[in-house]
């Protein structure tokens, strides 16, 4: 929350349940421990997230969405947040073992690091990992190496990750690795 | 004399991306990292390009040697490529002319294009950042990045950029490094680390220079303090 | 003076043009560019003391490091001076008139010869964030101010009440009254919500906000980092 208007209340509560909420705090590195803005009156409230870069929102209808670690910003009440089993390949990527499953009926906003930009995916498609923040449950998710062995590591971009459709995902234009390894060349 | 690459660039001028979308067999040249996305049938291949004697006297200028080579085979291929920092991107056009590019702007280029650290009259070297350039000539595309925002500059008579904030300039300008002693911090602030020299480069001639709007010296500065210490690991 | 804000919203640059003789004072390290018939002097303030300077009777203190400033005088007609901030983030100009702003230290970025500062001020309790080098300064005086934003800058015309957690807080006019406390009611919510503490602002006045808070940037970039 950056700033709100005064007739805006804040209670916080534990996401889904004790344990669920803890796994959640762990593997996801999504604090477990959700805001819930109330207004008692009409009031206004800024939501910003941690890194600079667009913020977005998808309308669901009943269907389902998968969102990386740390790209949730805020949700209606009638959306329901859950863990789902993003995999080993996924851990191995860098982005932990979980993924952030929503669902239901409602707005949810995501936000990246960077523009984000949507692709509808028809076959195969390579995303550096970092860069893929959002997907269609109907995507598959494989790791990779980007190059040949030799290529893959001198190229500087390691394991990829082989998205196979049809569905949309949503990338966002910068990464935190990407920015961390700038970052640290010049230190 | 236009591209041969159907090339794109969005998300200007805060997070400059390219995207190119290269027919069967044709390549581009990019930095490593520098790679968001791209379809299946674009191969990646990283090597020393120009041959070990190239690669070497760019390693000379701060830039890795490494240039990664993406071919789209069996069919049209696209690139998505993205740099680490937050900034700008453009694109320029060599025309068998040279462009100058800062240490760290350089993001990819076509076919037709040579880039090297090490040329005869190659000077500015001082200690710190400085200025340490690269120089890419012949006839094709260049893309380069900046931290910030980019702006171009065309320069009649003198102009002053301090150096931290140079990306590129064509080489019909002449350059001269030098100290602007009003705006040197060496001695007077403990904790700075990174820049502070107080250096400033003074462009005469005719031609373009590119500008960054951010320096990375005092973000290196503040971002120290959160850095993990040795011992809390 | 004339000035232009370009190359919006996530770097931006200000860019001014000065007449002969005319005076602009910049925080130091924020020149990106200038035309060759400018004159740069330097004065800095040491912790305490009440050193007079270009600026007319300015008071100093700040947290740690003296405080440098670059004054910029244009020795020729039409000069261009171009500057921008440390910080990733945009710039805006605040024509300063009657009420004074209170500046948050970290987003001043230049200012004309009518403005003071004052920067002994000790608004919001400088004792809550003395350990993040945040300080504040009053101006006054007329003239332009140029403040800059981590993120981007959004302005709201308080009018009754308004809160603002405050590491988004970039200036607010004299006029409103403050005070500061948790976000949530409970202290555990406060705590492990990740809302830290938030400024109630109560009156009638202009407020700037950003959008992004340095202190989370810095602090979920820093682990990734190589260490010191």
């Amino acid at each position: 929350m950056a700033s709100m208007s005064s007739s805006i209340n804040i209670a916080t509560r534990w996401n889904g349940g004790v344990f669920k909420a803890l796994a959640k705090r762990f593997f996801a590195n999504e604090s477990f421990f959700i805001n819930e803005f109330t207004a008692a009156n009409d009031g206004e409230l800024v939501l910003t997230q941690t890194f600079p870069g667009d913020i977005e929102c998808f309308e669901l209808t009943g269907n389902t969405m998968y969102l990386q670690p740390g790209a949730f910003l805020a949700c209606e009440p009638g959306i329901s947040l859950g863990l789902g089993w993003a995999g080993i390949a996924s851990y191995v990527g860098r982005e932990g073992l979980f993924r952030l499953k929503v669902s239901g009926t409602g707005k949810v906003w995501f936000g990246g690091y960077g523009g984000i930009f949507e692709k509808e995916v028809e076959a195969d498609y390579v995303v550096d990992t970092g860069h893929l923040i959002a997907y269609d449950p109907t995507i598959g998710i494989k790791m990779g190496l980007a190059g040949g062995l030799f290529s893959s590591f001198f190229s500087g971009e390691g394991l990829v990750t082989r998205v196979k459709g049809p569905g949309k995902i949503y990338l966002q234009s910068r990464s935190l690795d990407g920015l961390a390894a700038w970052t640290n060349s010049h230190l | 004399m236009t591209s041969t690459l159907n090339f794109e660039l969005s998300n200007r001028p805060d997070f400059g991306t390219l995207t190119v979308q290269l027919e069967q067999g044709q390549q581009i040249f990019a930095e490593t990292s520098a790679m968001a996305s791209m379809d299946a049938n674009v191969s990646l291949k990283s090597g020393l390009k120009g041959g070990i004697g190239q690669s070497l006297m760019r390693g000379i200028a701060g830039d890795s040697m490494i240039v990664n080579t993406f071919t789209a085979e069996n069919g049209e291929g696209e690139v998505v490529l993205a740099p680490g920092p937050p900034g700008d991107m453009l694109h320029y056009q060599l025309t068998g002319n040279n462009l100058m590019l800062q240490r760290g702007a350089f993001v990819a280029h076509s076919d037709h294009v040579e880039i090297s650290g090490k040329w005869e009259g190659a000077k500015g070297f001082f200690s710190g950042q400085g200025l340490v350039l690269l120089k890419a000539s012949g006839t094709g595309d260049v893309f380069f990045n900046s931290y910030g925002a980019i702006i171009e500059v065309e320069v009649n008579n003198d102009y002053i950029v301090d150096t931290g904030y140079i990306v590129a300039f064509e080489d019909t300008l002449t350059y001269k490094v030098s100290v602007l002693p009003g705006l040197s911090l060496r001695g007077k602030i403990k904790s700075l680390f990174f820049g502070g020299e107080g250096l400033v480069c003074k462009f005469q001639g005719q031609g373009k220079v590119w500008i960054q709007t951010r320096n990375v010296n005092p973000f290196l500065n503040w971002i120290n303090l959160f850095r993990p210490t040795n011992d809390s690991k | 003076m004339q000035h232009e804000i370009i190359a919006r919203s996530a770097a931006s640059a200000a860019q001014i043009q000065l007449a002969d003789g005319e005076t602009v004072t910049c925080e130091i390290g924020s020149m990106i560019a200038m035309s060759s018939d400018i004159n740069v002097e330097t004065t800095s303030f040491e912790r305490g003391s009440k050193k007079p300077g270009m600026l007319k009777s300015i008071k100093r203190m700040f947290v740690g490091e003296s405080w440098f400033l670059n004054h910029f005088t244009a020795i020729q007609a039409d000069q261009t001076l171009l500057i921008g901030p440390q910080q990733l983030g945009d710039i805006i100009c605040h024509p300063l008139r009657t009420t004074a702003l209170i500046v948050q230290g970290g987003s001043w970025l230049a200012s004309t010869d009518g403005i003071e500062i004052d920067a002994t001020f000790q608004g919001l309790g400088n004792a809550l964030f003395s350990g993040e080098g945040i300080f504040w300064i009053k101006c006054t005086g007329s003239g332009d101010l140029f403040l800059n934003s981590f993120g981007a800058i959004y302005e709201v015309e308080v009018d009754g009440e308004y809160t603002v957690d405050t590491g988004h807080i970039v200036a607010y006019e004299e006029t409103l009254e403050f005070k500061v406390g948790k976000s949530n009611a409970s202290v555990i919510g406060s705590l492990l919500g990740g809302e830290g503490l938030v400024c109630k602002f109560t009156g009638s006045g202009k407020l700037y906000c950003q959008s992004h808070n340095p202190q989370s940037f810095g602090r979920a970039l820093g682990p990734k980092l190589n260490p010191r």
